[in-house]
């Protein structure tokens, strides 16, 4: 005769067995869905942590200010431009953290219509360098934020001696100007001709970087192709010249009421708004500056100042 | 040998009260899954609600230290700031007539510094409100940004306020002392 003792297992127990997995499942699930959750909100309270730390970059000195900051943990930071959101453009910073070895991914992203940051894609790191230098176009136009990653080294070889000054004076640990110093693992910036990573033409107003060319008017600009990457420049420059075409017309309308108080500056600044308008890409910007550098010649010889 | 006619006669009452017992014990069950449920269900609330307000409370943390910071810095920023159009490039001074031609655009900077109003007030010497006009300019004490009534906090910074004045056929740079007050809405 067959053996037919087995597990007996009465429906009472199927019954608890079978709902108590559910629940355990969707108790495992709430608390993975909770934890991700977290970890999201905590990158997105970085991000806006950061862009609100840039703020004491941005001041009324017209010299370089230079800042750094240290994240807990390693951490990426992508700092991308949106010049189609409003008037203005904006700019939005998001953040990966290093959560228990892996990634945390988020598409959280805080935006700040005033701000400018030049930097490459993505940078990776847990110290992160930040300098500013105003942008005058021929007034203030706003202070551009330079943001690199301590990991990643910048060697400048062949520049003109302001620009060697301005950089020694910097003190930032990632940038190196004396050849004797230059890391190993560097990103070579020459302004002379050379194998380099970075190619300035000074005099012909470019940086070459990347097979791409990225054209620029003062050393704001300059620095802004060197850190950054080309779409990022091509963008934020065009937001750069939407804020510049706002004050080009609010300079305006203050030379109109100043005019009252018998202060006349007579600066064609519609004809220049009329310039930032019409700006394409970084090639106009050669363009525009010529009206740009009459108009603040004229500026500085006023007997009015409207800047 | 089991005699059939008997087991017959027992077996469905044996198994109707086992039925009724079983049937009782997965009634137990269900309560008791039911209840294990709501208790879950509660405390996921609790816990959803604490960190809701906790979200609250960073987010009106970050506007805080926003705004904080922004006051500190705004009358630096090219929209107020004087520049050298007062003789040098002076800090912390704000530029009265370039705020007044601001007024005229403001509609273009709709959110642009994340903050719910602006204000700009003389505070000496101690006069009686005036708020700024196309056509009372200068002749006022209060700059307004945007004219929609404000519910929020404020943090406010102590500037220069300069602005040309008319003197005869000429004219000359007069500034007074002023505070900056940046309003943000609390969550």
């Amino acid at each position: 005769m067959k053996n037919k003792k087995g597990i007996e297992m009465s429906f009472t127990w199927l019954f608890g067995i079978v709902i108590g997995i559910i629940i355990l499942a969707f108790a495992i699930y709430a608390v993975t869905k909770f934890m991700s959750e977290g970890d999201s909100l905590q990158t997105a309270k970085t991000s806006k942590e950061i862009g609100i730390l840039l703020n004491p970059l941005e001041t009324g000195f017209e010299t370089s200010q230079t800042s750094s900051f240290v994240m807990p943990v390693e951490t990426r930071i992508y700092a991308s431009c949106d010049n189609l959101t409003r008037i203005f453009g904006r700019q939005l910073i998001s953040v990966e953290q290093k959560s228990f070895g892996k990634w945390t991914e988020t598409d959280l992203q805080a935006s700040f219509p005033n701000k400018y940051i030049f930097s490459e894609k993505g940078i990776e790191g847990k110290k992160f360098y930040v300098f500013s230098k105003p942008f005058e176009f021929p007034f203030k136009v706003a202070d551009l934020i330079y943001m690199t990653s301590s990991e990643d080294n910048y060697c400048f070889q062949g520049m003109n001696s302001d620009i060697e000054r301005e950089l020694k004076n910097l003190g930032q640990g990632n940038i190196f100007v004396e050849e004797e110093n230059f890391l190993e693992e560097c990103i070579l910036i020459c302004f002379d001709s050379g194998n380099c990573d970075v190619k300035v033409n000074y005099d012909g107003g470019f940086v070459e970087k990347n097979k791409k060319r990225m054209y620029f008017e003062g050393d704001a600009l300059m620095f802004a192709a060197i850190f950054s990457n080309y779409d990022n420049y091509e963008c934020e420059l065009d937001r750069l010249m939407k804020r510049a075409s706002s004050l080009a017309q609010i300079y305006n309308d203050k030379a109109n009421l100043v005019v009252i108080s018998n202060c006349n500056s007579n600066l064609d600044l519609l004809g220049l708004k009329l310039d930032f308008d019409g700006f394409e890409n970084s090639n106009n910007i050669s363009r525009i500056y010529i009206n740009v550098e009459e108009i603040g010649d004229s500026n500085r010889v006023a007997e009015c100042k409207l800047w | 040998m089991v005699k059939r006619e008997n087991n017959s006669y027992h077996l469905p009452l044996r198994l109707g009260k086992l039925k009724d017992k079983g049937q009782v014990k997965i009634q137990q069950m269900a309560f008791m899954l039911i209840a294990l449920t709501i208790f879950f269900v509660l405390v996921g609330l609790f816990v959803l609600g604490f960190n809701l307000s906790k979200i609250k409370g960073t987010a009106n943390e970050l506007e805080n230290k926003n705004a904080l910071f922004l006051a500190s810095k705004l009358a630096n920023s090219p929209e107020f700031s004087c520049g050298n159009s007062f003789g040098n490039n002076k800090l912390s001074c704000i530029d009265l007539d370039k705020v007044m031609a601001l007024k005229e655009n403001i509609e273009d900077y709709d959110r642009f510094w994340d903050v719910a109003n602006i204000e700009i007030q003389k505070i000496y010497p101690v006069e009686e409100e005036i708020i700024c006009t196309k056509g009372n300019y200068p002749n006022c004490n209060f700059i307004k940004l945007r004219e929609k009534e404000l519910s929020g906090v404020d943090l406010y910074n102590f500037v220069s306020l300069c602005h040309k004045e008319k003197q005869g056929e000429n004219f000359y740079d007069k500034c007074e002392i002023g505070r900056l007050m940046v309003f943000y809405e609390k969550n």
